[in-house]
C-alpha cells in the first residue's frame, strides 16, 4: 500500500474511526485510573471531604491495615499457578496424543471457563459445606475427623478457594499449552524418538523446553487473573471472612469502597487500588523482561 | 507422542487417564442436575442418588417465579448485546486503521490501549461510579456498557488487528478500484474477510458480560435492573438451607452461555488456541 495514494480524505476517515476508542479509552480508563492515584493521598469521601493527606492512607493500611494478612492470603491463593500449569500441562500431554475422542475431551475440560465464577464459588461451597457431599464422602470412608467446617478455618477456606480456581482454569492452560504444542514440528519428536528417546525424555527434554514461552505466558497470565478476577469467588464463598483472613487486594477494594455500611473510605480504597496496580505493573514489567531475555537467547 | 500403532496400550492408558478427568469434570455438574430435580429431604437422605421419588419441578418454577428470572435474562441480554454490537463497531473500526491505514500516531493509540489491558476494573471503579452518578448514569444499561467496553476492547483490538493484517493488500485495492469508499471496503472485504477473529470476539465477549459480576453489582443497584449473576449472588445465600432449590439456580443462570459454547467450542477452541501463541 503506497501511503501517497492515499488523500486527505482517507486521513480523516481513519481518524473518525479512531475517535470512540480514544473517548472510552480517555473517560473510562486514564481518567479514573488518574483520579484514583490522586485520590489515594486524600480522604475523599465520594462527596465534598477531599483534603490532602500525603501517605497516610498508605501508611494506615500497611502498619495497622490487615495489608500482611492480605499479602498471606495472596501467597497461599496464589498457589494455584502451579497447580494450573501443571495439570494444565499434563492434560495437554494427554490430549496431544489425539487419541480417540480428544475433541470431546478437550471440550469439556474447557467448560468450567464457560461458568460464570458466581456459580463455580456457589458449587464448591456447597460441596464442601459441613453437611455438603465431601463430607459425607469422608465420613463414608471413615475419616470423620476430616469432615470439618471448611470455611470455619482460615487455611481450609483458603484451600477450597485454591482448589475451585485451579478447577476453574487448568481447561484454559490445557488449551494454551496445547495450542503451544501444535506449532512444534512433529519431525523434531521423531528424530528423538529414533536418538532412542523414551516418553519422558521426549516431553521434558524436547517439547517443553520448545514451548517455554507459552509456559511463561500461562504463568504470568495466570498470576495476573489471580491477583485481580478473585473477587466473584471470595464474595461467593467467604465475603473475605472471618475477619480479614481470606481477603485480596481486590475484595479489600470493594469493602473499603461499597462492601459494609461501616468503615468505608474512597481515599484508603484509591490507596490499596494503587498498590494493586503497582504489583500487576511489576508483574508484567518483569513478563516483558524474561520474554525479551528469552527471544535474545533464542537468537544465539 | 508420535502416533504409531493404532491400539497400543500407551495410547489405551492415555484414553482412560482422560476419560477419569473428564469425569471430574462432568461429575460436579451431573451433582447439580439429578439434585436440582430432588426435595430438600431426599437430598439430606442420598445427595448422590437418581432422584427415586419422581422428578420433582418445583424447584425451578419457585426459581422463574420468585427470582423473577426471566426479567433478569432480558436484562443481562440487553448488556451483553449491547456490549457486543458497540464493542464490534468500535473494534472493527480502529482494529483496520491499526492494521492497514498508515497514520501518523496511531501507535501510541494502540500502545495507550494495550497498556490499559491488565488494569482490572477495581481500580477504576470508584473513580467511574462517582463520575457517572453526576451525569446520571448509574442504573443504567449503558454504564455498565461502557465499563466492559474499556475493559474488553484492547483485547478485542489485539485480537483482530492481528488478524486484519493477514488480509492481502491486493483485495483492498482491487475492490477500491471497483469503486468501493473506505467504509464499503470495510464491509465488504474486512469483514468477510476477518469473520474468524469477529466471530470468536462476538462468542467470547458474550459469554464474559453474561458472567461477570462486579462492575453490574457495583452500577446497577435497582432490583429490576440487576444482571442474573448480581441477583444470584445476593439471594442465593437465603437458602443456603436447601441446596436443591439452589442447584435449580446456578443451572438456569449457567445455561445461556453453556448453549452458546456447546454450539460454537471448535471455534472457541480454535480462537483460544491460535490467539495465545502470540
Amino acid at each position: 500500500m503506497v501511503s501517497s495514494r492515499y488523500g486527505t480524505k482517507v486521513k480523516w476517515a481513519a481518524m473518525i474511526s479512531l475517535l470512540p476508542l480514544v473517548i472510552i479509552l480517555i473517560l473510562i480508563r486514564f481518567y479514573p485510573i488518574s483520579i484514583a492515584i490522586w485520590k489515594s493521598f486524600t480522604n475523599w469521601d465520594g462527596l465534598y471531604q477531599s483534603d490532602w493527606v500525603g501517605l497516610s492512607n498508605y501508611i494506615e493500611f500497611i502498619k495497622n491495615g490487615p495489608f500482611l494478612k492480605i499479602l498471606r492470603n495472596t501467597v497461599i491463593l496464589l498457589l494455584n499457578v502451579p497447580l494450573q500449569v501443571f495439570f494444565g500441562l499434563l492434560i495437554a500431554l494427554l490430549l496431544y496424543e489425539r487419541v480417540l475422542g480428544w475433541r470431546f475431551f478437550r471440550a469439556v475440560i474447557y467448560t468450567p471457563q464457560i461458568i460464570s465464577a458466581v456459580i463455580i464459588g456457589y458449587l464448591f461451597k456447597i460441596f464442601f459445606g459441613f453437611r455438603g457431599p465431601v463430607n459425607i464422602i469422608l465420613r463414608g470412608i471413615g475419616l470423620d475427623s476430616m469432615a470439618i467446617e471448611w470455611f470455619g478455618n482460615p487455611y481450609t477456606a483458603l484451600m477450597v478457594i485454591v482448589i475451585s480456581i485451579t478447577w476453574y482454569g487448568i481447561g484454559w492452560q490445557a488449551i494454551v499449552m496445547l495450542g503451544g504444542m501444535s506449532t512444534v514440528d512433529p519431525s523434531i519428536l521423531e528424530a528423538a524418538l529414533l536418538d532412542g528417546a523414551n516418553y519422558w525424555q521426549r516431553a521434558f527434554r524436547v517439547m517443553f523446553p520448545m514451548i517455554l514461552r507459552v509456559i511463561e505466558f500461562g504463568v504470568i497470565a495466570s498470576g495476573v487473573w489471580t491477583l485481580t478476577q478473585l473477587f466473584p469467588f471470595i464474595h461467593v464463598m467467604t465475603r473475605g471472612g472471618p475477619g480479614y483472613e481470606t481477603t485480596t487486594l481486590d475484595y479489600m477494594i470493594y469493602i473499603k469502597s461499597f462492601g459494609f455500611s461501616f468503615g468505608i473510605n474512597y481515599g484508603m480504597a484509591c490507596a490499596i487500588a494503587v498498590i494493586l496496580l503497582f504489583f500487576i505493573i511489576s508483574i508484567t514489567s518483569f513478563e516483558m523482561m524474561i520474554s525479551r531475555r528469552i527471544e535474545v537467547k533464542g537468537l544465539k | 507422542m508420535i502416533v504409531q500403532r493404532r491400539y497400543d496400550p500407551k495410547r489405551v492408558m492415555v484414553f482412560i487417564i482422560l476419560s477419569i478427568i473428564v469425569v471430574s469434570f462432568i461429575y460436579p455438574l451431573y451433582f447439580m442436575l439429578i439434585n436440582s430435580f430432588k426435595t430438600r429431604t431426599e437430598y439430606y437422605i442420598n445427595p448422590f442418588s437418581l432422584p427415586k421419588e419422581g422428578l420433582q419441578i418445583n424447584n425451578y418454577i419457585t426459581m422463574i417465579s420468585q427470582f423473577r428470572l426471566l426479567n433478569l435474562f432480558k436484562n443481562t441480554l440487553i448488556i451483553s448485546l449491547g456490549t457486543v454490537i458497540l464493542l464490534l463497531i468500535i473494534g472493527i473500526l480502529s482494529s483496520y486503521v491499526f492494521a492497514k491505514i498508515p497514520l501518523k500516531g496511531k501507535m501510541i493509540i494502540f500502545l495507550a490501549a494495550l497498556m490499559t489491558m491488565f488494569v482490572p476494573s477495581q481500580v477504576t471503579i470508584i473513580p467511574l461510579y462517582v463520575g457517572f452518578s453526576k451525569v446520571g448514569l448509574v442504573n443504567t444499561y449503558f454504564s455498565v456498557i461502557l465499563a466492559y467496553l474499556a475493559l474488553f476492547l484492547p483485547e478485542a483490538i489485539l485480537l483482530m488487528t492481528a488478524n486484519f493484517k493477514s488480509i492481502p493488500d491486493e483485495l483492498l485495492e482491487a475492490a477500491e478500484i471497483d469503486g468501493c469508499n473506505y467504509f464499503q471496503k470495510i464491509w465488504y472485504v474486512v469483514i468477510p474477510m476477518g469473520r474468524n477473529a469477529i466471530f470468536l470476539a462476538i462468542i467470547f465477549y458474550f459469554i464474559m458480560s453474561w458472567n461477570d459480576l462486579f462492575t453490574p453489582m457495583i452500577l446497577l443497584t435497582k432490583m429490576e435492573k440487576r444482571t442474573v449473576m448480581v441477583a444470584l449472588a445476593a439471594l442465593m445465600g437465603r437458602y443456603s438451607g436447601s441446596p436443591t432449590f439452589q442447584f435449580a439456580g446456578l443451572l438456569l443462570s449457567a445455561i445461556p452461555a453453556l448453549i452458546v459454547y456447546f454450539i460454537f467450542q471448535k471455534r472457541i477452541i480454535q480462537g483460544m488456541s491460535f490467539g495465545a501463541i502470540k
